[in-house]
């Protein structure tokens, strides 16, 4: 953080002012947004609706931090650099392991580790072919992704699996200090990864790695470690979220595979909300809290939940193409 | 160079050794499921299997090669095949003249791909994003045209004709949709390895910064990768709809994921990695023969899935490991 904040000094006069007036764009895009809402949809701003928004964006949340970590890690530019499109397909992967493992009698001691270590080996099958076979990661994690999406389905039989455990149920629905348990999950989760990410060592190495690879590795550090590193977490994220699918659901469901397109979306858009248009974990929050705040407003003001995806991907166009503008003077 | 020559021998054949590892797989898959695979060996086999899949994949990943050959991609192909197929069953459906509707179906697609270009060009969107918000549109277009994703069936004996006139007909005795991809086959090969249009595209994959300098209008030439993208799609999109008789909101998604793939297992057999007309070709029949190969096995889709991810990701790691090592 300190070297950027030297970084920026460097520069013009105006530098940092005309970047604060960007960053300010995206974060009043957002805000009159909410304002609009707030004013237009009925109960939006109540305690409960905001609780409600922060509890439905967690699942989100975790998948979005992982690829989040993988766009750091390698880059943004989604056809050279990296990306991870195995996320959801592994999260509904490691899903289906845990609520079978549920079903089959084995407690959360056995179940939990398994769908944690399900998503770590899909990650690491990940990092595998992207760093030793260096096959490019929107391939290798497509493949990826098949077989995942074919494993979840050939462990559940495309069936809904029921899943109970005292976890789970505290999970769904337990609540401390008034918040509940999922929406504490984001905010701890996100705590997490803002000091890991944006506060230690090893998060300002990660960033070097994805800004330049060369410059990171005559500095010595050992890139495709961390490129590894950053799959295993996208795997370890996976395998977190998908207990939470569980406890929200008290099942594992078909379809978990289709989380890819909104999380995506939601890690490319959280560059907006960040200074230099890189990948931060708050930005990322920011745009998953965005995209859950617009799909509930929606159904506040009782449109059509057919518009919903339409609008959504109308907000993302206009918020990154005034964004761009805003770079480009 | 000839002193070096003997050294670098045994490197330079890992590496041309890496780039066969896909003709390598292909035929031995083939070769494989000729011997286990009952009926697989089989002209009945392969015809059907060419007219239901190869086709329409392999169109709409021609599209896909233009667009990622210029250092784009394009999420939005399944929404150019949808709305084509839209526009085309409801002109159909409306009564219209067969071929009126299918250059309307070809028109809405085109404009897909424009509105790709000017979210690209103009709005100086990443591709990727572009295309996103796109496809988010495009699923509510469908939902909100469709009362939610009801398919519109024509399968009524009075709309008959255009539909027989584009999937019953033969030319040499060849089916007319293989005509087709065999035009835009020829098409896509003129335009993007003969043709003036092919060494921009290049150029922009490559160094889009030096292609600008160079002289070359990027906007231009941005804006006809994606149209010709879409307008292939589209294509696609009117003989799914003639095939099937009907349009089925949100069918084209499916073809996404395998046009993606089918392209860049195509890049393996190139020494610099490019997508080719070639390549991606094989890349469709690739996809076509595990999937086809794997359900005559007995495989249930489940365990279709597995295999077919696993197979590509050992061929790629094969191509591009040996690659490496040669490095």
């Amino acid at each position: 953080m300190k070297l950027q904040l030297f970084k920026s000094d460097m520069n013009s006069n105006g530098y940092t002012l005309q970047k604060m007036a960007i960053r300010l764009g995206a974060f009043a895009a957002f805000l009159g947004i909410m304002v609009f809402f707030a004013v237009t949809a009925r109960g939006f701003t109540t305690s409960y609706n905001i609780l409600n928004i922060i509890e439905q964006s967690t699942i989100l949340g975790f998948l979005a931090f992982g690829i989040t970590v993988v766009f750091i890690g390698t880059g943004t530019d989604v056809q050279k650099g990296g990306i991870d499109l195995s996320i959801a397909a592994n999260a509904g992967l490691c899903a289906a392991v845990y609520a079978v493992l549920l079903e089959r009698g084995y407690g959360d001691s056995l179940a939990i580790p398994a769908a944690i270590a399900t998503g770590l080996c899909v990650g690491f099958l990940n990092g595998f072919a992207v760093v030793t076979l260096r096959i490019m990661p929107l391939l290798s994690t497509l493949a990826v992704m098949n077989i995942a999406a074919g494993l979840e389905l050939a462990v559940t039989q495309n069936t809904v699996i029921g899943a109970a455990s005292p976890l789970l149920d505290t999970l769904a629905f337990g609540k401390f200090l008034g918040i509940s348990a999922l929406a504490w999950c984001l905010i701890i989760g996100a705590a997490l990864m803002v000091a890991i990410v944006h506060y230690s060592p090893v998060g300002l190495r990660l960033y070097s790695v994805g800004g330049n690879v060369e410059a990171a590795k005559s500095v010595g550090i050992y890139a495709g470690r961390y490129v590894y590193g950053s799959y295993l977490f996208s795997g370890f994220a996976a395998g977190a979220a998908s207990i939470l699918i569980v406890a929200r659901l008290s099942a594992s469901t078909p379809g978990t595979g289709l989380l890819l397109l909104p999380v995506l979306a939601a890690a490319l858009l959280g560059a907006v909300f960040s200074r230099r248009f890189v990948p931060t974990i708050g930005g990322t929050l920011l745009a998953v809290l965005f995209i859950g705040a617009l799909s509930n407003g929606f159904q506040l003001l009782g449109i059509s939940s057919y518009w919903v995806s339409g609008v959504q991907g109308a907000l993302i166009l206009v918020v990154v193409a005034v964004t761009s503008f805003a770079k480009k003077s | 160079m000839t002193v070096n020559n003997k050294t670098l021998t045994p490197k330079m054949s890992l590496e041309s050794m890496s780039h066969k590892a896909v003709y390598v797989a292909f035929i031995g898959v083939f070769i494989l499921f000729s011997m286990t695979a009952e009926g697989f060996l089989n002209f009945d086999n392969f015809s059907n299997l060419i007219a239901n899949k190869v086709v329409l994949l392999a169109i709409v990943a021609l599209g896909m090669t233009i667009v990622i050959a210029a250092g784009g991609i394009d999420l939005s192909v399944g929404v150019s095949i949808d709305l084509a197929s839209m526009a085309f069953i409801m002109m159909i459906g409306a009564g219209h003249n067969g071929v009126f509707a299918v250059i309307v179906a070809i028109l809405v697609a085109a404009c897909v791909g424009l509105t790709n270009s000017l979210l690209i060009n103009k709005l100086k969107i990443d591709p990727f994003l572009a295309t996103l918000g796109v496809l988010f549109i495009g699923k509510s277009v469908q939902q909100l045209a469709t009362s939610g994703g009801v398919p519109i069936y024509l399968t009524k004996s009075e709309f008959a004709a255009p539909f027989e006139a584009i999937t019953r007909t033969s030319l040499f005795g060849i089916p007319t949709p293989f005509l087709v991809l065999v035009a835009c086959v020829i098409a896509v090969y003129l335009a993007l390895h003969r043709g003036k249009f092919g060494r921009y595209v290049s150029a922009l994959g490559a160094q889009p910064g030096v292609a600008k300098y160079s002289g070359i209008r990027v906007p231009f030439q941005l804006t006809l990768v994606f149209v010709s993208c879409s307008v292939l799609c589209g294509i696609s999109g009117v003989l799914l709809s003639s095939t099937v008789r009907s349009y089925v909101p949100l069918a084209g998604d499916a073809f996404l994921l395998d046009a993606i793939g089918a392209t860049f297992i195509g890049t393996a057999i190139s020494k610099e990695r490019k997508p080719s007309v070639f390549g991606t070709i094989l890349g469709v029949l690739f996809l076509a023969m595990l999937r086809n190969g794997l359900l005559l096995l007995g495989l249930n889709f489940f365990w279709q899935q597995v295999g077919i991810g696993l197979l590509v990701f050992i061929v790629l790691g094969l191509s591009f490991g040996l690659r490496k090592r040669a490095e």
